[in-house]
């Protein structure tokens, strides 16, 4: 998570004028537009998008909303018969094989699977929007003032954030899973948010670094513009690309540690359930009734997916120098057109 | 009572109480660390972590091997061809990988490889329609790699999709899978093949020289596998295959030399890789040989699942013990490698489209370099700098950071060790894990800022 291993790719050097080419693509449209149309034109990012939306409406409105502690309790029910608590009897077959009563099966005390799954997709959406929200906005904080203010401001926070970095996230999320579990899962999330920052922090700081020297910061300043406004109006809306797709990998990030968490014991809580726990709990079923381990897996799978290509289309959307990709099929109808622009 | 509290500084508060324990604990930069006891059974955490970290290290240095040996094979290759049907799959391949939780890939791994392979064993015979099916699948995957106009495609898909049915259809009727062997005609076919598809990467097969440096390698290679398999016998031990590949280096470094007087590189290059091939068919099939002893000794379930080796292997030969450990390295391994290996391929594709961009490349590209020159001498070189820091990166957190992985499996190495540490809330052990993983980490970045610098003249530390 911390790496940013897919750096910007580089634009295919075919000869030409880019220029030309940039003005027909993007003339007469704002910088938004521009950016709303390049994501839209790729995709797998579309695909992811729509995916998680689906997911998430299918996921909330199948078992409901639950909210507040065991006392005070607020659910709406969903639409799925079965909740994830109710204890039913056992089905046809011993080993609990799916039917149309139970699409995914019944784990070995009759409990419905679908139900379950459900809820502990539920759980995991919202620790990695928890953690990615939380991440997010202290990263952005840290790099900023850090970047922006520079000098022992930047050498205190930033070695602080080499301190953090050194130990593995997974390390530091067992010892807080640990410790905090047992508070519920809210309160795992926030815990954990606090310190999935680092990566995010680093890059915009380096992003904060590079433009504040630029000359339209210089010219806010002659125009008497404070530190403030100079990070809110004029830094901050030029590293927004940076922000918003460390942060869509951040959510990619933070699913796969909660899940591993919830895996190895040390996340989500029984009697809650996350879909890491749900895989760790049923693995030894392997052989009976695989379907326990396998639709969890998959949801996990699906999700990272998503959110991985939605990242992907959003640094190239971000992208100033990435123009959209050219297929084989087009490249020759291009290429003409190009001429025709070069030659005008 | 009295006793425990005096051993434990109970008396002392707490804050002084850390300083107690970092003055020992800071005894790291002498090479003498203290992080105190673990809290049951009262032995020093060093001794356990000096336990661990072997097993850490054998399975992240594999893994991180593989990863980087192939991430940038398929990196290179995907950016030399973008765009292509080849450069998509791998995209969306490495997009998978990096969406895979590695607890989930563990278990998938240990049923299919293992449960389902030992089941396979005990009847190693492949049925048609799976035979046709795995060829084919197996086909596409080289036809893959072939770029070029459709009947090209169509014809390397019909070739390899014959190729592995009729091996397939061999290895079923021999029973190979239960008695493996290559033979020396099988050592001497993969190496000829080897060398001629070496030599056409690095040095192109119009350059004569080249293709004869490494045909001799592997000849010498083919006449040394009679020898090696009298002296390498059941008592070997490390030392003797350290020597054997000194030997082979040596040799086949002389071989390229002695070929050519200009250019030596490419020479050189195909010929010691082509020596390297040999000798890992020679030892391979070594390890074959000890295959049919190894699965009686572990009852007919040969792949592991657990465990870094087994205790009551009842066998003294080297190369049953030496099997043994491969076989419990292998699913782990696989796990992490799967895993990382996306980041590679992903870094070094980005990286060489970037260098690919460069004026520099224009200009060699200008004066009439042979592309296969461009490619390997100035723009791989250039594009596989920054990778020296994601490989730091990568080990740093792979010390600390294998712990699902070597929990699913079974392993006692550092991920483990911190687990149960946590677990037992054990704070000298937890510290003690702490303190070293993100001590290597520290080092493994200087490190790498260290080689970089070095690597590439551009960069030079302030004075």
């Amino acid at each position: 998570m911390a790496i940013n291993f897919k750096k910007k790719k580089t634009v295919q050097p075919v000869e030409g004028n880019e220029t030309g080419t940039m003005n027909i693509e993007t003339q007469g449209l704002s910088q938004g537009q521009i950016i709303r149309k390049k994501f839209f034109a790729h995709k797998p990012a579309v695909i992811g998008l729509i995916f998680m939306i689906v997911f998430a409406i299918f996921v909330y409105s199948a078992s409901g909303i639950h909210l507040g502690t065991d006392t005070a309790k607020f659910t709406i029910k969903g639409w799925w018969k079965y909740s994830h608590e109710d204890l039913l009897p056992p089905g046809l077959c011993a080993a609990g094989c799916p039917t149309a009563d139970h699409p995914f099966g019944q784990i070995p005390n009759g409990r419905d699977y679908f139900a379950l799954v459900m809820r502990g997709s539920e759980i995991s959406l919202m620790v990695m929007v928890v953690i990615g929200f939380l991440g997010g906005l202290i990263g952005t904080v840290m790099g900023a003032v850090s970047g922006f203010f520079g000098g022992i401001v930047d050498a205190v926070m930033m070695r602080f954030t080499d301190f953090i970095i050194t130990v593995p996230s997974i390390l530091i999320g067992a010892v807080i899973g640990y410790n905090v579990g047992n508070l519920g899962v809210f309160a795992l999330a926030v815990f954990l948010g606090l310190f999935a920052w680092t990566g995010l922090a680093r890059l915009v700081r380096g992003e904060f670094l590079s433009l504040r020297e630029r000359e339209f910061v210089d010219a806010a300043r002659v125009a008497g513009a404070s530190n403030r406004r100079i990070i809110f109006k004029h830094i901050l809306p030029n590293s927004v690309g940076v922000i918003i797709v460390s942060t869509t990998l951040l959510l990619s990030g933070s699913i796969l540690l909660e899940t591993g968490l919830s895996f190895l014991g040390f996340g989500v809580q029984a009697p809650d359930v996350s879909l890491g726990s749900l895989i760790n709990e049923y693995q030894g079923e392997f052989g009976l009734s695989p379907w326990l381990f396998w639709w969890p897996g998959v949801l996990i799978v699906l999700i990272a997916l998503s959110i991985n290509f939605m990242g992907d289309g959003l640094r190239d959307a971000f992208d100033p120098r990435q123009k959209r990709q050219i297929k084989r099929k087009d490249f020759m109808a291009k290429t003409s057109t190009r001429d025709a622009v070069n030659k005008r | 009572m009295a006793e425990l509290i005096k051993t434990l500084n109970l008396d002392v508060p707490p804050p002084a109480r850390y300083f107690l324990w970092l003055s020992k604990a800071l005894g790291i930069f002498i090479g003498k660390p203290d992080f105190g006891n673990t809290a049951i059974l009262r032995l020093p955490v060093i001794d356990q972590i000096a336990a661990a970290i072997p097993m850490t290290i054998r399975l992240v240095t594999i893994a991180t091997l593989l990863a980087i040996i192939l991430g940038i094979t398929f990196g290179v290759l995907s950016a030399l061809r973008q765009y292509s049907r080849l450069d998509y799959t791998l995209t969306f391949l490495s997009f998978l990988l990096f969406s895979l939780p590695i607890f989930w890939v563990a278990v998938l791994l240990k049923e299919y490889m293992a449960i389902e392979f030992n089941d396979f064993l005990a009847n190693p015979t492949i049925d048609f329609i799976w035979n046709l099916c795995a060829s084919a699948l197996l086909a596409v995957i080289i036809a893959g790699f072939v770029s070029g106009t459709r009947k090209r495609v169509a014809i390397t898909w019909g070739v390899s999709f014959a190729t592995f049915g009729i091996l397939f259809f061999l290895a079923s009727v021999t029973h190979w899978f239960r008695t493996p062997s290559l033979g020396i005609f099988g050592v001497a076919i993969l190496g000829v093949a080897t060398s001629i598809g070496l030599a056409n990467v690095f040095a192109g097969l119009s350059n004569r020289k080249a293709v004869f440096a490494g045909l001799t390698s592997v000849g010498i290679g083919v006449l040394m596998y009679y020898p090696f398999g009298i002296l390498a016998n059941e008592s070997t031990n490390y030392s003797m295959l350290a020597s054997f590949a000194v030997l082979v280096v040596v040799v086949s470094y002389f071989v390229g030399f002695l070929f050519t007087k200009v250019d030596r590189g490419p020479v050189i290059r195909v010929s010691m890789l082509s020596a390297f091939f040999v000798a890992l068919y020679t030892l391979g099939d070594k390890f074959m040989q000890a295959w049919v002893p190894y699965y009686k000794l572990s009852d007919g379930r040969p792949i592991q699942t657990m465990g870094s080796y087994n205790i009551i292997l009842d066998s003294n030969d080297f190369w049953v013990i030496n099997l043994d450990l491969l076989t419990h390295i292998i699913l782990p391994t696989a796990a992490l490698t799967l895993i990382s290996f996306a980041g590679y391929l992903r870094y070094s594709r980005a990286s060489l489209l970037e260098v690919l961009s460069m004026d520099y490349i224009r200009t060699a590209r200008a004066k009439g370099m042979p592309e296969r020159d461009v490619i390997l001498r100035h723009a791989l070189r250039n594009a596989m700098l920054p990778l020296t820091t994601l490989i730091a990166f990568d080990i740093a957190g792979i010390v600390g950071g294998a712990i699902i992985t070597e929990s699913v499996f079974g392993w006692r190495g550092m991920g483990s060790l911190a687990n149960e540490a946590i677990q037992s809330q054990d704070l000298n052990l937890l510290m003690g894990t702490f303190s070293i993983t993100a001590f290597l980490a520290v080092m493994a970045t200087l490190a790498a800022d260290l080689i970089y610098s070095t690597l590439d003249p551009r960069i030079r530390i302030r004075k």
